[in-house]
């Protein structure tokens, strides 16, 4: 149930089944109809990636990308996901290569503790997919759902804008030394 | 138990059988956080998120036809009444403006929902349905207290609609600019026959309509002296409290200056216009 562990519910009542899309691939999951988005990605598919931190929507660590656009997993019914796609943060790298936004953040040091980092690279990389080239006002607008508490903000503003610039495929994450910095 | 109708006709005859038992759930962004919270509970999920057809805007002519989960996040984008857009624009975050709709924050009915005070403004109209038929209300007639409004335990919100305005806008005031409740908010709209309509968020037990100002404009219009006692007007007329976000005397205030704002903006728009027109 909401907000409690598996355990209390012993998700006893798995009585409802579930087909969606998790990083483009199919799953059906037996839930009980009751748990969040959040919580079929962490204690289900073991997507761990997904954070939970304030259960009510204010903190932006739980954004995932449905169809395309960034939610708050924690608000979300998962029985409401009937043949959605979703996207969670393990679906952006592809094998050792990660995606830009992600190797912006990287070479930017817009991580810390990094709890906060998954939902801020989804929410930065729905923003460059509808508006490839935004202003730095635009991106503090996008990002206004996204609370951090390590970074104060100016490195994370300053990755994603990095991010906007970056050209091209990522580069592999092999030798981090190896690639310029900006 | 969880209900995920695959149609209207569907949904409203699992509301019909369950009555107050039954809960629509949209986007939950009210809903899952009141469950969580403890605040509320529900016993019957009914999930409109399987039945098609129910998420648009639509421009027909001079009125806009509203799906009841029509997100703010395509609020935010119609061009056709400006305080709706900017009233939604003001909601959470873009992930929340994703997943929240328009029915669902007028059946949360909060004093301080931001779209139901533009919508207050706008004199939209709302189709409420029944498995038997459905019915027109009219916004001002709609809430009736804080989280209560006048649907019928068997009913739902089917449609939101509003004429265009010949100019609107919307002001509001957190404690922050992002993701927070308005410590007030407002929305002046000026509609095609030069009535001006003000409704105020977070003032009163509902969203407000300043009947007294609007009164006052109708006759002395947007010239500097009249908004100026407009804004004092409506500093009387509001009837706020305090709470832990502000005092009853600061919402006052913030009212009269968010109303003389707002009307400012309408009178420069409208002379803007007058200028521009063919001699
Ligand atoms: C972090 C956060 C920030 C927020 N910020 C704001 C803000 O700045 N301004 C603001 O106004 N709101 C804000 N909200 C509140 C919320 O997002 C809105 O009120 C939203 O519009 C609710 O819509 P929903 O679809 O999520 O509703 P739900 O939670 O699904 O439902 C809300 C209520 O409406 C009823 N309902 C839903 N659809 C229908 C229907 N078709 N017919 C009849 N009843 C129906 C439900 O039964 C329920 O009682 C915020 C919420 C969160 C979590
Ligand atoms: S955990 Fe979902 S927004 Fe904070
Ligand atoms: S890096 Fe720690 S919360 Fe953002």
């Amino acid at each position: 149930m909401i907000g409690s562990t598996p355990e209390a519910t012993g998700q006893a009542e798995r009585s409802w089944t579930l087909s969606f899309t998790v990083n483009g691939q199919r799953h059906e999951l037996a839930i009980h109809p009751e748990r969040t988005l959040l919580e079929v990605l962490r204690e289900d598919l073991h997507l761990t990636g997904t954070k939970g931190a304030c259960l009510e929507g204010e903190c932006g660590s739980c954004i995932v990308l449905v169809d395309g656009v960034p939610q708050n997993s924690c608000l979300i019914l998962a029985p409401q996901m009937e043949g959605r796609e979703v996207v969670t943060i393990e679906g952006l790298a592809d094998g050792t290569v990660l995606d830009p936004v992600q190797r912006a953040f990287v070479d930017n040091g817009a991580v810390q503790c990094g709890f906060c980092t998954p939902g801020v690279v989804l929410s930065t990389k729905a923003l460059l997919a509808t508006n490839p080239h935004p202003t730095y006002d635009e991106v503090r607008r996008g990002l206004e759902g996204n609370i951090c508490r390590c970074t104060g903000y100016m490195k994370v503003l300053g990755a994603a804008m990095a991010a906007a610039s970056a050209e091209g495929p990522g580069v592999a994450d092999a030798s981090p030394e190896d690639r310029p910095r900006p | 138990m969880f209900h995920r109708p695959s149609t209207l006709t569907e949904a409203l005859e699992l509301k019909s059988r369950l009555k107050d038992k039954g809960v629509f759930l949209a986007g939950g962004t009210d809903l899952v956080v009141g469950v969580a919270k403890g605040r509320l509970a529900v016993e019957h999920w009914i999930d409109l998120s399987g039945v098609p057809g129910l998420s648009y805007v639509r421009e027909e002519r001079e009125e806009l036809a509203i799906g009841p989960l029509a997100t703010h996040a395509m609020l935010e984008r119609s061009a056709f009444a400006p305080a709706l857009a900017q009233a939604a624009r003001t909601v959470g975050g873009p992930a929340i403006r994703n997943r929240g709709t328009i029915a669902g924050n007028l059946g949360t009915a909060s004093p301080a929902g931001d779209v139901s005070v533009a919508l207050l403004a706008l004199d939209a109209t709302l189709t409420l349905v029944r498995s038997q038929g459905s019915r027109a209300v009219p916004i001002r007639d709609f809430f009736v207290g804080p989280g209560k409004t006048r649907i019928a335990p068997d009913e739902m919100i089917q449609e939101v609609r509003i004429r265009r305005p010949a100019d609107s806008a919307f002001l509001k005031l957190g404690k922050r600019q992002s993701v927070a409740i308005a410590l007030v908010s407002a929305a002046a709209v000026r509609q095609s026959d030069g009535r001006v309509a003000i409704a105020l968020g977070s003032v009163a037990p509902v969203p407000l309509r300043a009947a007294q100002t609007e009164a006052h404009l109708a006759i002395a219009g947007l010239a500097p002296d009249a908004i100026r006692e407009a804004a004092g007007l409506v500093s009387a007329e509001v009837k706020p409290i305090d709470d832990h976000r502000a005092s009853a005397d600061y919402r006052r205030a913030l009212s009269g200056v968010l109303v003389r704002r707002l009307l400012e903006q309408l009178a420069a728009a409208s002379s803007n216009h007058e200028s521009a027109a063919p001699v």
